[in-house]
């Protein structure tokens, strides 16, 4: 295991990685790739997906149903596997979208009164 | 909530589909690093620096396919894996012990699945009728000294029918036997006479044809008839084309109107034809009487009805039809009894006992494997010691030894089941009790689940065993306790404690044999009031002469106004009968002892005070022939039997039982009372007892089920169906050919059927207890046989244990008896406290029990046999490695040291 998994310089917050995919998916079906792409230039390249990272949590959100994947093509032609927001997962992304703003809403309160 | 049980049914599917998440995921994660690289291809890089950049940005790649899979799979489910894996290694590598293990759990779980499949059988579900828990058998009852189940009258099934309010539909059933004439060959069978809805209330269609219409039962041009599956395929060929056919029933013509379906034969179970209700009475006049009762009513309840609502329910219309009609339905009820109690009811109490006992044998058998595994565990101790100094943790040492535990039980259930397969054909095929016959007890998935359930508990219990025992060990370990001698005894505490409750399970087991073996003997001893050994008796049916159509085989209330005379006389075949060498006598008799016959009649004796109505006195009649009594070896108490003039319709002789003399006319010579047939202003003649004979079990063992006396009349040579009971010199079974032969030689269209020594039918009596003495007798060995393997192998442990400690005794001067002594001593304690409880508990148990059991309670002899032989058994089993211990050398046993 040479390599540690040292944080890379646009670490993400812990816990927000599962709510930016289901926003990413809330567009529509993507795979892995183009969800991980979609992230970073949607952050304008300030949030770096550790790319492998994304691998568990997607299997993970899959198993608690909050996702559906699919096999499909993709624009190239080649096998991928597609990922689709679930009823579930829609539920899901509006009460993690609600509390994610509610507290980066009070923790901004804090950075400017401070 | 939600979300849990999809996450844990999706890992269970990935458990299955494990392989191609694998390759999946390969898939996934090749895609995704083929698209990096290509974006940093076009951005300039070389194709190796593509890759590795690709990667780079990745991740640990092995890694996170790892941290992926894990999000499917449980973690405990690999590491069971793992465990069962180790627990079948080192299984392997004790093949004895393995076999011995798994062979005593698969006697217990075996037996387990068998008894439980049994039971399985026998639930309310297996009835093969829709809805069956809407079916009730309706019982016109009568109130005497107690209530007795009598049947019902067809007025009064009409009127139940019209003002019941909770039914969906009632049908009138009863059967019959009638000899149906084909071809040279008539045969003799089991019709049942139902009323046209019988069929759609049991949810049972025709499989040919059609069943009855309601406008046809009595209707009197159309003799409709259903043929059972059985005959239409042995008699008819199976030919569909039977429908319309008209066949013979006696003397009657009926037209085929429809073929039933495979294994339907009525809720007889016996039936093999079926007539319409009123049109096999003989008309609707045949039917009118009010207090003329006989047969049962099925019905089917509403949906969402209880039966106490409809025992409700028909209380109100009973006590209506008390008011109506005083005369017919003064202290008349109805009960509404469930089908499935009917039908079950006396097989369940005997299966939950035999239930209970075996699984007392299981935990016998676990108690003998869980000592087994303490020993190994011992054994162990080193390899355990080496896992824990690993990081094994104490819950993670527990869930090895669990695994263990249910992986023997697995292993054990698996031979088991089969044993148990093969075991319930045996069950059913030779048990005395009759099944009813659409019971086929199989390994359903019910069973199945049973079985995997008592395995997992089993499992556990075994895995807990070795367990706690190494706890109690480390304990002990921990106290530092100063001599070695109690560092022991503590340590075999365990070991003890489970012997200790081995022996009283199979006390329990044993007491409860030896009381199912006494009731069985009770049951064979009690005096049925005749003697039935060497006597055969059969049943003929004679058809009348040529007819005017009228029916030669009566169904019950059927009454021909002028029928042809029979082509035989009974009397003729009596002397033919008598005729046979080997016969010692012969008599000819209305209905044959616990045969299920005989009619009852009310009665009144000259001279006595008017009763009221419950107290009326009343008898069951039968026709007999002067020599009967000899025959049966009735003991005539007074006055004599018939002589051979009093045999004659208009003849005025009875003979009555005792108990008309101890009611009536007690310490008074009864010779020439008189008694008549039913009230005092009936019209029938004075009868003059000329004789008194014992009471007998005429109607059912252990006793006649009410306290009746019997009147015997003088046979009446008119009655197509008689019977004859034959007392033979050799063994009754081997005169029944040439029995057939002569009665055929009267003529040769006389039916013959039940042709059964009279022992089989007392032995029929007692069919349920000697079915659930064999199972516990079985049961038992088992358990003694499993607690004494288990003494044995504990007794031999603990001589070895203290072979130094035996060493040193017989070096200071102890003799061969006092080790001998001190290690049945030993074993003795453990064995009695076993009694003491097991004593305890069968006492305890016993009351369960209660209704199986006939003249004997636990405090019975036959307990104290069944303690002294476990406990005789059980010190010999102490008494061999005590000798071993004898045979110590001193000198070998310090030398150990």
């Amino acid at each position: 295991m040479g390599e540690t998994r040292k944080p890379p310089a646009g670490e993400l917050i812990p816990g927000t990685l599962d709510m930016l995919i289901l926003k990413t998916l809330s567009r529509g079906s993507m795979h892995g790739y183009s969800i991980a792409q979609y992230i970073q230039e949607a952050s304008r390249d300030v949030l770096k997906v550790e790319e492998g990272a994304l691998y568990p949590a997607l299997h993970r959100l899959e198993v608690r149903g909050l996702l559906k994947s699919e096999w499909g093509a993709s624009d190239n032609n080649r096998r991928a596997k597609f990922y689709k927001l679930t009823a579930l997962g829609r539920r899901e992304l509006e009460e993690e979208a609600a509390y994610w703003s509610r507290v980066a809403a009070a923790v901004t309160r804090v950075m400017q009164t401070a | 909530m939600i979300q849990q049980l999809l996450a844990i049914w999706h890992r269970l599917t990935a458990l299955v589909r494990r392989r191609r998440l694998e390759r999946d995921l390969d898939d996934e994660v090749a895609f995704h690093l083929a698209m990096r690289e290509a974006d940093y291809r076009r951005a300039g890089f070389s194709d190796a620096g593509a890759r590795d950049e690709a990667r780079r940005r990745f991740g640990n790649v092995t890694y996170l396919k790892e941290q992926t899979r894990d999000m499917w799979i449980f973690p405990s489910f690999e590491s069971l894996r793992q465990d069962v894996r180790y627990a079948l290694r080192t299984l392997r590598k004790s093949p004895g012990f393995t076999l011995v293990a798994v062979f005593a759990l698969a006697v217990g779980i075996g037996g387990n699945t068998a008894i439980f499949s049994l039971m399985d059988a026998v639930r309310l579900q297996a009835l093969p009728y829709q809805n069956p828990d809407r079916l009730m058998v309706l019982w016109g009852n009568v109130v005497r000294t107690k209530v007795e189940r009598r049947g019902a009258s067809y007025p009064d099934y009409l009127d139940w029918k019209a003002q019941a309010t909770t039914f969906d539909g009632m049908a009138a059933y009863d059967n019959f036997s009638a000899i149906l004439a084909l071809g040279d060959e008539p045969e003799r069978i089991t019709v049942e006479m139902v009323s046209p809805q019988y069929f759609p209330l049991l949810g049972v269609n025709a499989a040919h044809g059609r069943t009855f219409l309601e406008e046809e039962d009595g209707a009197a041009n159309t003799n409709a008839f259903l043929l059972g599956d059985a005959l239409w395929k042995r008699r008819f060929g199976g030919d569909p084309q039977v429908v319309g056919r008209a066949v013979r029933l006696g003397a009657r013509s009926f037209t085929i109107v429809g073929v039933m379906p495979p294994g339907f034969k009525g809720l007889t179970d016996t039936a093999e034809g079926w007539m319409p209700f009123v049109t096999a009475a003989g008309g609707p006049s045949a039917v009118g009487e009010r207090g003329s009762r006989g047969f049962q009513v099925l019905g089917r309840l509403k949906r969402g009805v209880a039966p106490a609502q409809a025992q409700a329910d028909l209380d109100a219309v009973s006590r209506r039809l008390e008011a109506a009609y005083p005369d017919t339905n003064s202290k008349r009820a109805v009960e509404v009894s469930p089908l499935d109690a009917e039908t079950f009811g006396p097989l369940r109490p005997a299966l939950r006992t035999l239930m209970a006992a075996v699984i007392f044998v299981l935990l016998i058998a676990c108690a003998n494997v869980a000592n087994l595994l303490i020993a190994r565990s011992e054994a162990r101790q080193r390899e355990i010691a080496l896992r824990t100094a690993l990081g094994a943790g104490w819950p993670r040492l527990l869930r090895q030894l669990v695994t263990e535990g249910c992986v023997l039980t697995g292993l054990g259930a698996i031979v088991g089941v089969l044993l148990a397969q093969a075991a319930m054909r045996a069950l059913v095929a030779t048990s005395p009790v009759t099944f009813p016959s659409f019971v086929s007890p199989e390994v359903n998935l019910r069973v199945m689940l049973f079985t995997i359930a008592v395995s997992l508990a089993g499992g556990v219990l075994l895995g807990l065993a070795p367990a706690a025992h190494a706890r109690i060990a480390r304990l002990a370990e921990a106290l530092k306790d100063s001599s070695r001698g109690s560092d022991g005894r503590r340590a075999t505490r365990m070991r003890s404690a489970l012997v200790v409750a081995e022996v009283s399970l199979a006390v329990v087991l044993l007491v409860g044999a030896g009381l199912m073996i006494r009731t069985v003997r009770n049951l064979m001893a009690l005096h049925p009031g005749f003697d039935p050994s060497s006597v055969l008796s059969l049943r003929i049916s004679i058809p009348r002469g040529a007819p005017p159509a009228a029916q030669s085989t009566a169904p019950p209330a059927a009454a021909p106004q002028t029928p042809p005379p029979l082509v035989a006389s009974a009397r003729v075949v009596l002397d033919r009968v008598k005729a046979i060498p080997g016969v010692a006598s012969a008599s000819l008799v209305s209905d044959v002892p616990l045969s299920g016959g005989g009619a009852a009649i009310f009665y009144t004796a000259e001279g006595q005070p008017p009763v009221d109505a419950q107290n009326v006195p009343r008898a069951y009649v039968h026709r007999v022939t002067p020599d009967f009594f000899a025959t049966m070896r009735v003991p005539v108490k007074a006055g004599r039997s018939f002589n051979e003039n009093e045999i004659a319709p208009d003849s005025t002789a009875v003979v009555v039982s005792e108990r008309v003399v101890t009611r009536f006319w007690p310490g008074q010579d009864p010779i020439g009372k008189r008694i008549k047939q039913g009230g005092l202003t009936n019209k029938s003649p004075w009868l003059s007892i000329v004789g008194v004979v014992g009471e007998m079990k005429y109607r059912g063992l252990p006793d006649n089920p009410t306290p009746d006396p019997d009147l015997y009349f003088p046979f009446v040579d008119r009655a197509p169906q008689v019977s004859l009971v034959v007392r033979t010199s050799s063994p009754p079974a081997s005169l029944a050919p040439s029995v057939r032969a002569a009665v055929r030689g009267v003529d040769s269209t006389i039916t013959i059927f039940d042709v059964t020594p009279l022992d089989e039918l007392v032995g029929q009596q007692t069919a349920q207890s000697r079915f659930t003495m064999w199972l516990m007798g079985i049961f038992a060995a088992c358990a003694l046989m499993l607690a004494v393997v288990g003494i044995y192998g504990v007794m031999s442990y603990l001589v070895t244990q203290r072979t130094r400690e035996i060493g040193i005794r017989l070096a200071l001067g102890a003799g061969g008896p006092d080790i001998l002594r001190l290690v049945v001593g030993n074993g003795a304690r453990m064995i009695g406290a076993g009694i003491a409880i097991g004593v305890a508990a069968a006492f305890a148990l016993q009351r369960l029990v209660s209704t199986l059991l006939f003249g004997v309670t636990a405090a019975d002899a036959s307990s104290l046999f069944a303690v002294a032989l476990l406990a005789a058994i059980a010190l010999a089993a102490c008494y061999l490695p005590a000798l071993r211990a004898t045979r110590v050398s001193p000198l070998n046993a310090l030398r150990y040291e």
